[in-house]
């Protein structure tokens, strides 16, 4: 083999370890007895660590990131409805995310998905959906039962729920004898301020009021919020925390949009994930399903000037 | 088993896709779709092989039958065009150099290594980037592509031939500016 032959056939393949055992036998005697080529072959490694060095890999922006898990969760699901209401793609896959460009309006969509669900379920055209999947418990959902168990009957807020920081929760308007109708927005300004997800449900319509609000930390140090609402005989109890990894398990009763609903131990669950800032909402309650679904969709349609 | 087999590799994925489309939003529309594709034919997916290669195979099938008109790329479209452009860069502002070492081991490092890189005809960059930055082999390669095998030798050969013309070219002109 000549220095000609070794750099046009042999040289990139041989830096690459792309020459078969005979081919690399030939190369590298050719190279142990030529300094050129040697130096061309450190070189040629020297060019493909350039290379790497010169062409970063760019992480995927991180509400694409959920949301394509959250796709992927929704599609695991076969009783899956939510692409029912998102906008419709060029295919059956699209159908199952909303386009990028439209990042900013999945949470009206969802709400007006919410209350469409809730007319076809109330108005008997469509049912629950019998599943054909069983639900895989994850450990969130038995630590969300424990903390339900334990807050919905004794409950202690913790953050400032008017805006001199003074009271917590219970504070009732002197002449309606109602919650301070500041009180839901004083609680979000505390749970933004650390850096945590500030939309709270507004229950009212539902019959439920809000009790108050507590910012603590998980086990492993990370925020975490619980917002207590009561109504007549029951309690919901919604969690909020940041889990970039969390996708929605499989067995959802229904989906809407971000929204999947579970019954799970005699509770029934409503698991929203927003993606900006990598949120999970669990909502929980001993209400039955069908309760919570139209309780979420009331509180969406307010949230979204719908129920005018 | 999808998420812990694919998802390690969407970072890697999603730069392919910023080089084929030049544009972010087109970048996530064709990551989401190719994912989600990947997602449905998993069970085609054989376990063992590389998965990387197998993800970048759907991308490039998805970005070759929806997205490649949608694409703008300003590039150097012929060899000729990309050798004349280095000649043409090197007479700018690149530092003195004293020897090959030093050509190698700061001048390919500098700025204008990325410029050369991504100034090479697209067909040779991308194989460039597959074997160098996405670690394929050349089989992979030539299956992401579609192309023969041969061919991937010959691109990567010549790609790398073309990186070095370059580089030495600069050297050359410089040495001419007598600067």
């Amino acid at each position: 083999m000549d220095c000609s032959e070794y750099v046009d056939k042999f040289l990139s393949a041989h830096a690459d370890g792309e020459l078969a055992s005979r081919e690399r036998r030939l190369a590298e005697n050719h190279v142990g007895g030529c300094p050129e080529c040697r130096t061309r072959l450190a070189e040629e490694r020297s060019l493909k660590v350039l290379v790497r060095q010169h062409t970063n890999i760019v992480k995927v922006p991180a509400e694409l990131r959920l949301r394509i898990r959250a796709a992927i969760g929704e599609m695991a699901d076969p009783n899956f409805i939510g692409r029912n209401f998102a906008p419709r793609g060029q295919d059956s896959d699209r159908q199952l995310l909303w386009p990028v460009r439209q990042t900013r309006v999945w949470a009206p969509v969802a709400a007006a998905a919410a209350v469409l669900l809730f007319l076809a379920v109330y108005s008997g055209r469509s049912g629950t959906p019998a599943p054909t999947t069983q639900f895989h418990p994850v450990p969130v959902f038995d630590l969300a039962i424990t903390k339900y168990d334990s807050l919905a009957s004794y409950f202690v807020p913790n953050v400032p729920s008017d805006r001199n920081g003074s009271d917590f929760a219970w504070v009732m308007d002197r002449e309606s004898g109602q919650p301070d109708a500041g009180m839901r927005e004083d609680i979000g300004r505390s749970y933004s301020e650390a850096d945590m997800l500030d939309d709270l449900f507004n229950f009212d319509p539902a019959g439920y009021q809000l009790s108050g609000g507590r910012l603590d930390r998980l086990a492993d140090g990370r925020p975490v919020t619980y917002t207590l609402y009561r109504g007549t005989g029951n309690a919901i109890l919604d969690i909020g925390l940041k889990d970039p990894q969390m996708s929605a398990p499989v067995g959802a009763v229904y989906w809407i949009g971000m929204r999947s609903f579970y019954q799970y131990k005699g509770y029934s669950f409503c698991l929203t994930f927003s993606p900006p800032g990598h949120f999970v909402s669990i909502t929980l309650t001993r209400a039955p399903l069908t309760e919570l679904i139209r309780d979420v969709a009331l509180a969406d349609a307010v949230a979204t000037g719908d129920d005018r | 088993m999808f998420e812990q087999v694919a998802l390690p590799h969407l970072d890697a994925v999603y730069t392919a896709a910023l080089r084929l489309t030049h544009n972010s939003d087109d970048a996530k529309d064709l990551l989401q779709d190719s994912i989600l594709r990947a997602y449905r034919f998993f069970d085609q997916f054989r376990l063992g092989t590389n998965c990387r290669a197998w993800l970048l195979t759907i991308l490039y099938n998805n970005f070759r039958n929806s997205y490649r008109r949608r694409s703008r790329e300003q590039l150097a479209a012929t060899i000729e065009q990309f050798d004349h452009q280095a000649e043409t860069r090197s007479l700018v502002d690149d530092p003195p150099v004293r020897n090959p070492e030093e050509l190698i081991a700061t001048r390919m490092a500098a700025r204008r290594f990325e410029a050369v890189l991504n100034s090479l005809p697209s067909e040779f960059r991308e194989v460039l980037v597959l074997v160098d930055v996405q670690e394929l082999n050349y089989q992979e390669i030539a299956d992401v592509l579609e192309i023969p095998l041969g061919t991937v030798k010959s691109r990567v050969s010549r790609a790398r031939a073309m990186m070095r013309r370059a580089m030495l070219k600069g050297a050359v002109s410089r040495g001419k500016t007598g600067s």
